[in-house]
């Protein structure tokens, strides 16, 4: 026999997660969405090193405004650092009717008007989507709500997954009558609406200085039944695989089975189903908030600011569609990478 | 058959005696009482409002009491609608849904339906593509977000519709096309998917080779088996209706049960919602049941599974 036992040209053997990154790589809407979604959780949590507006502060002049909104420093006092008012373009004009709203607009920054005494000078700051309703700069809500809903998604997605696997493990290595029931009572929790359960439990947890933690305690801990029959199936049908009776049988040592050959194998579609219960929970985190049990003011989320903006839509339509389309956007693209991941990894659509 | 039936009614008792003594215990817990938000009332009255809704008595009776009363239908005065039953909220109020519910079932299987069959048969080309890319935004848009843009777009833009009430005809389509464009976009795929495997099937290239028509073959032969994967959705997606019946009612102000249920929590009314979680999780049981029938009856294979 001269066949070589190794028939591999190549001086290294690949790893599947190589080989993975390979393929989600080259898929260009998962790129995509890590792409969108890197950017949205930077965005988000750098913020406030940058970005010069406050979310909480509100200048009262401006009620909702539209984007790009340039704000106009009055000072009455030609030599005052600090201004005494700052008032929208709009204002300027209702003030000075013989002065139309261009004549502000048009003065270059740095440039000043001194109309009767009075300074007027355009703000090297913009409100770059404009403000909401209670004067407070939009983008900075936008990145605050962010800050909240990601949080929370990725919070209640690491609970959800603390318990799943570890429930999802038990039932499938035990296996039998306890592994029959526990499954069974997975089924039963499935039928149930989640949403009924989440709002009772909000409400149980309501007024409580942790609400927060509360709301992703309480998402996770209804979001994790997927996740125990996905890791369930994946242990059961890895139990009695070969190479694992292979390994047991060379003298691997347990330890060695479960962090080389079981964990890899769970880690698959166990991340796939992660990513996608990401977007899944900060809708569920949103829909609450919208419906007023979520997150409460001052604080923000994503939800509230869509509730916010469609109780306003009649008169400002930005305040609804910008949130909307910030959130969107995120769901989008985590759904995007969660669709990729599942055809990188090779998991087997677990949807239908 | 029969058994079967008997069977799955016999798990749901255990089942909804575990949701009556979850949310009896949760309630309980609550911060803040039936009474605690309203404005302060004298000692002596406060005193006799527990007396006569019964809170004074030791937990275990009213635990027992409130069950009673749910099993026998004679169910005790509300709360937060002095003079009225958990009866009267969900008679005048549960029809509302159900017809939001039926509407946006209808839409979602008007509109998935045929747009999945249309793509699985003229697969890969433009008929295919642009619904299925159209159905990812139906998934990925929350119901909260695409309410309040048809709304602002029909309603407040074009004007062409009400954006609040429950009055006519014309005020049901924007709350139905809400809460159904989720479905319509999950039941285009699901379409889409299970009639693509059934025509890969050997039965239906005999159906083919025997002369049958395209038309027949699509419709008659392969949607039997293609339109499986949406039946086992018609469950979880019931139970989705309800939820999502929750944010439409918020949303275009319609006089629902899911409001009242959501009032109930925040004001702590505990008959009531004991009986709402108790009336949503007997009728998800119940469609699941009749799901899991009709799946069986139109899969001959799960008889004897």
């Amino acid at each position: 026999m001269s066949t070589p036992i190794l028939p591999s040209t190549e001086a290294h053997p690949r790893s599947p997660w190589k080989d993975a990154w390979r393929k989600l790589s080259k898929n260009r809407l998962a790129m995509f969405g890590l792409g969108i979604f890197s950017v949205m959780v930077l965005l988000c949590y750098a913020s406030p090193l940058f970005y010069p507006h406050s979310p909480t502060f509100q200048t009262l002049s401006f009620g909702a405004t539209p984007p790009l909104t340039m704000a106009i420093e009055v000072r009455y006092d030609p030599e005052a650092i600090e201004p005494d008012e700052i008032i929208t373009p709009k204002e300027f004009s209702d003030l000075y009717a013989e002065k139309p709203e261009s004549d502000v607009t048009r003065i270059s920054s740095g440039e000043t008007l001194d109309i009767s005494g009075i300074i007027f000078r355009k703000s090297p700051i913009i409100h770059l989507l404009g403000t909401d309703g209670h004067g407070r700069d939009l983008l900075a809500r936008i990145f605050q709500g962010g800050r909240i809903s990601l949080g929370v998604g990725f919070l209640a997605t690491f609970v959800s997954l603390l318990i799943g696997v570890l429930y999802g493990s038990i039932s499938g290595y035990l296996g039998g009558k306890i592994d029959a029931f526990m499954m069974r009572l997975v089924d039963i929790l499935y039928a149930l609406p989640f949403l009924i359960l989440v709002i009772l439990l909000m409400v149980v947890f309501e007024g409580s200085d942790h609400q927060l933690l509360l709301i992703f305690m309480a998402i996770g801990a209804v979001e994790w039944l997927t996740m125990a029959r996905i890791v369930r199936g994946q242990v059961v049908n890895l139990k009695s695989q070969e190479f694992i009776e292979a390994a047991k049988a060379t003298g691997v040592r347990t330890s060695v089975i479960i962090l080389r050959h079981l964990a890899p194998n769970i880690l698959g579609p166990v991340i796939v189903y992660a990513t996608l219960l990401i977007p899944a929970v900060m809708l569920l985190e949103s829909t609450l908030s919208f419906l007023g049990l979520g997150v409460q003011p001052p604080n923000a989320s994503w939800g509230t600011l869509i509730k916010e903006g469609a109780e306003k839509m009649m008169v400002f339509p930005s305040l609804l569609m910008i949130p909307a389309f910030f959130f969107s956007l995120t769901l989008f693209a985590m759904n995007f990478l969660g669709d990729g991941l599942r055809d990188a990894l090779d998991v087997k659509s677990s949807k239908d | 058959m029969l058994r079967f039936i008997l069977i799955r009614l016999g798990q749901a008792i255990p089942i909804l005696l575990a949701i009556y003594t979850i949310t009896f215990f949760m309630v309980r817990a609550a911060p803040g009482g039936p009474f605690s938000q309203e404005r302060k009332v004298a000692p002596h009255i406060l005193e006799q409002q527990m007396e006569y809704y019964g809170f004074n008595d030791p937990t275990y009776i009213q635990y027992f009491r409130t069950l009673w009363q749910h099993i026998s239908f004679d169910f005790p005065p509300l709360t937060s609608y002095p003079g009225l039953t958990s009866k009267d909220i969900i008679q005048d109020t549960f029809p509302v849904s159900l017809e939001l519910g039926l509407l946006a079932m209808f839409v979602s299987l008007a509109i998935g339906l045929p747009v999945g069959i249309l793509a699985s048969a003229k697969k890969n080309s433009l008929l295919d593509y642009a619904p299925m890319s159209f159905s990812m935004i139906g998934i990925c848009l929350p119901t909260f977000v695409i309410g309040p843009l048809l709304a602002l777009l029909f309603g407040v833009w074009l004007g062409w519709l009400n954006i609040s009430g429950w009055f006519s005809w014309s005020d049901r389509i924007l709350p139905a096309l809400t809460l159904g464009l989720f479905y319509a976009a999950y039941i285009a795929r699901l379409t889409r998917g299970g009639m693509l495997e059934a025509l890969n099937m050997d039965y239906i290239r005999s159906a083919r080779a025997k002369g049958a028509s395209e038309t027949t073959v699509v419709l008659v032969h392969a949607l039997r088996g293609g339109i499986m994967p949406v039946i086992s959705f018609f469950g979880p997606a019931l139970a989705g209706l309800i939820s999502g019946s929750f944010v439409v009612e918020t949303i275009f102000q319609v006089p629902g049960l899911g409001r009242h249920f959501i009032q109930a929590a925040l004001s702590r009314d505990h008959s009531l919602i004991l009986s709402t979680v108790l009336f949503y999780a007997a009728l998800i049981i119940i469609a699941n049941m009749i799901v899991d029938i009709v799946q069986v009856m139109l899969n001959p294979k799960l008889r004897y599974g």
